[in-house]
């Protein structure tokens, strides 16, 4: 007679349930949820930009200290939506693998091959019990120099996929039922597009309108492949051109 | 290979004899997207379906690396043909993009069912291992002695301190001097040689067929049309080019992923 769960530790550390599922790694997608963010990531013909929201929950914070977009070199940024000190350390550690690899190769990290270490480093906390898994969801995005715009997203379980545009968070479902429908045809977004689509996405599935402080916005373009989070002038800039656009 | 934190094993033996962590892994390589592999008398063939999560998903992040593989892998001379073999694995690990089908050596492709990140973790100690076979003895890693090696890594886990068993059943195929191999390994560690098998979803039904359909002497190209059918019995939805991939070995002994385009001219044939 089996012993079913294996003395119920299948939910405290990841070993196989009963069914085949690992419950830390799913426990792990609902912390992301939790944290309370929706962040949105939308590629282009030659620029990438990620949005996301900025909730600074006390006016006595410093609110330049509340980020969860990260430059990780030069010309890669991250977006971690979730436990933001879970976000610090693997920014940290992904901060320096790029560094390592610049120094070991000669040449810049590319893209794919970040998202694919933190792929590496989170299917690791999935298999050995020393370490749970990290409650974070990463959107790498950056240009490659021979695929051009790239965004990938790297989850808790290991898993990672290029997107043409994706999210994570609170709001993730609804958000990518509303990019499907944008992406559909396959557009080539020129640079506003692309930021006015995914800022405009992430408006809409939250239903409601925000002001230049309340979110974050990252881009990367072909012309300037240098990871840059916009100034409050910059969104204020590219709201107005959605609300006229209207 | 054991955590120091954690000197004990996880799966341990339950009152009637079974190891349940390898019970439920294989639970959830059965909730996998089906695979299957068929030896020919010339080849052997493996294939699986490629459900993408959502169509945000990017395809040509699913790549085809096949045409960088034939370039490097001409042996000019021994010397040349070694610094090819190591450039090739250094590129694959880097290339890899969520394509299914991995290429171990030249001669060795390997398909799997269940957990994609465990899978990548297997693919990159298996090529690790062909390669030191190589850099020892100089000629290709013979393809039991590789199935062999990430079965002996798939079992460490299942005893090792600290760690859980992987979640993926891998079916190997490869040509070597002993001809067309396929060979599926477990989440146990246990392998056999098989003419056929599936793994997946879809498995009783799809290993029904294969009984039916299998002679000793299919040739690959009825060996492929065969691997199609059994995929299409369980396919959910429209199956075409895009949604499944399928590997292939022949006398030639070089591995390849069939491109789409092929993939489709096969379903031409087949319909």
């Amino acid at each position: 007679m089996s012993r079913g769960s294996g003395g119920g530790y299948d939910r405290h550390i990841t070993i196989f349930s009963p069914e085949g599922r690992l419950f830390q790694v799913e426990y792990a997608f609902k912390a992301v949820k939790a944290a309370g963010i929706t962040s949105i990531g939308v590629r282009g013909k030659d620029s990438v930009c990620v949005v996301t929201q900025k909730k600074v929950p006390d006016k006595l914070l410093d609110h330049t200290s509340v980020t969860h977009l990260f430059p990780i070199t030069k010309y890669l940024g991250l977006l971690a939506t979730g436990v933001t000190a879970d976000a610090r350390t693997l920014v940290q550690q992904a901060r320096n693998e790029a560094a390592e690899f610049r120094f070991r190769y000669g040449y810049e990290m590319p893209v794919d091959v970040l998202a694919k270490w933190i792929a590496d480093k989170s299917q690791i906390y999935t298999q050995h019990a020393y370490m749970r898994p990290l409650g974070v969801v990463a959107m790498v995005l950056g240009i490659d120099e021979e695929y051009g715009p790239r965004l990938y997203k790297c989850d808790p379980a290991g898993h990672y996929f290029g997107h043409k545009a994706t999210s994570a968070g609170l709001k993730e479902q609804e958000a990518i039922n509303f990019l499907e429908k944008k992406m559909k045809n396959d557009p080539q977004f020129t640079y506003e597009e692309t930021v006015q689509t995914a800022i405009s996405a992430l408006q809409s599935v939250l239903q409601e309108d925000f002001k230049a402080t309340e979110i974050e916005v990252g881009v990367v373009r072909k012309e300037n492949p240098v990871f840059r989070v916009l100034s409050t002038e910059e969104i204020d800039e590219h709201l107005t051109a959605i609300s006229e656009r209207d | 290979m054991g955590d120091s934190q954690y000197s004990f094993s996880l799966t341990t033996f339950s009152p009637s004899g079974k190891l349940v962590q390898i019970e439920h892994a294989l639970t959830a390589v059965g909730s996998g997207q089906t695979s299957l592999g068929i030896k020919a008398a010339n080849g052997v063939v493996i294939a699986t379906e490629k459900k993408l999560p959502s169509i945000l998903v990017d395809e040509t992040s699913v790549r085809d690396i096949s045409s960088l593989f034939f370039h490097k892998s001409q042996p000019f001379s021994c010397l040349l043909f070694r610094c090819h073999f190591l450039i090739l694995f250094f590129f694959l690990n880097y290339l890899w993009q969520v394509q299914k089908i991995q290429i171990l050596t030249p001669n060795i492709g390997v398909v799997y069912s269940g957990m994609g990140p465990d899978f990548r973790v297997l693919v990159r100690k298996s090529r690790k291992q062909a390669e030191q076979y190589h850099r020892l003895y100089k000629e290709p890693i013979p393809v039991t002695q590789l199935v062999r090696e990430t079965a002996a890594v798939m079992q460490e886990f299942t005893q090792s301190g600290g760690v859980r068993p992987f979640g993926v059943s891998l079916l190997v195929a490869g040509y070597d001097d002993k001809g067309p191999q396929l060979y599926q390994v477990d989440p146990s560690g246990s392998y056999f040689s098989w003419k056929a098998s599936a793994m997946g979803k879809n498995v009783s039904n799809a290993k029904t067929f294969l009984e039916k359909r299998y002679t000793d002497d299919m040739e690959l190209d009825d060996a492929v049309h065969t691997a199609i059918l059994t995929l299409k019995e369980g396919f959910e939805g429209q199956i075409s080019g895009k949604n499944i991939e399928i590997g292939i070995i022949g006398a030639d002994k070089k591995f390849r992923v069939l491109t789409s385009a092929e993939i489709d001219d096969y379903l031409a044939e087949v319909e």
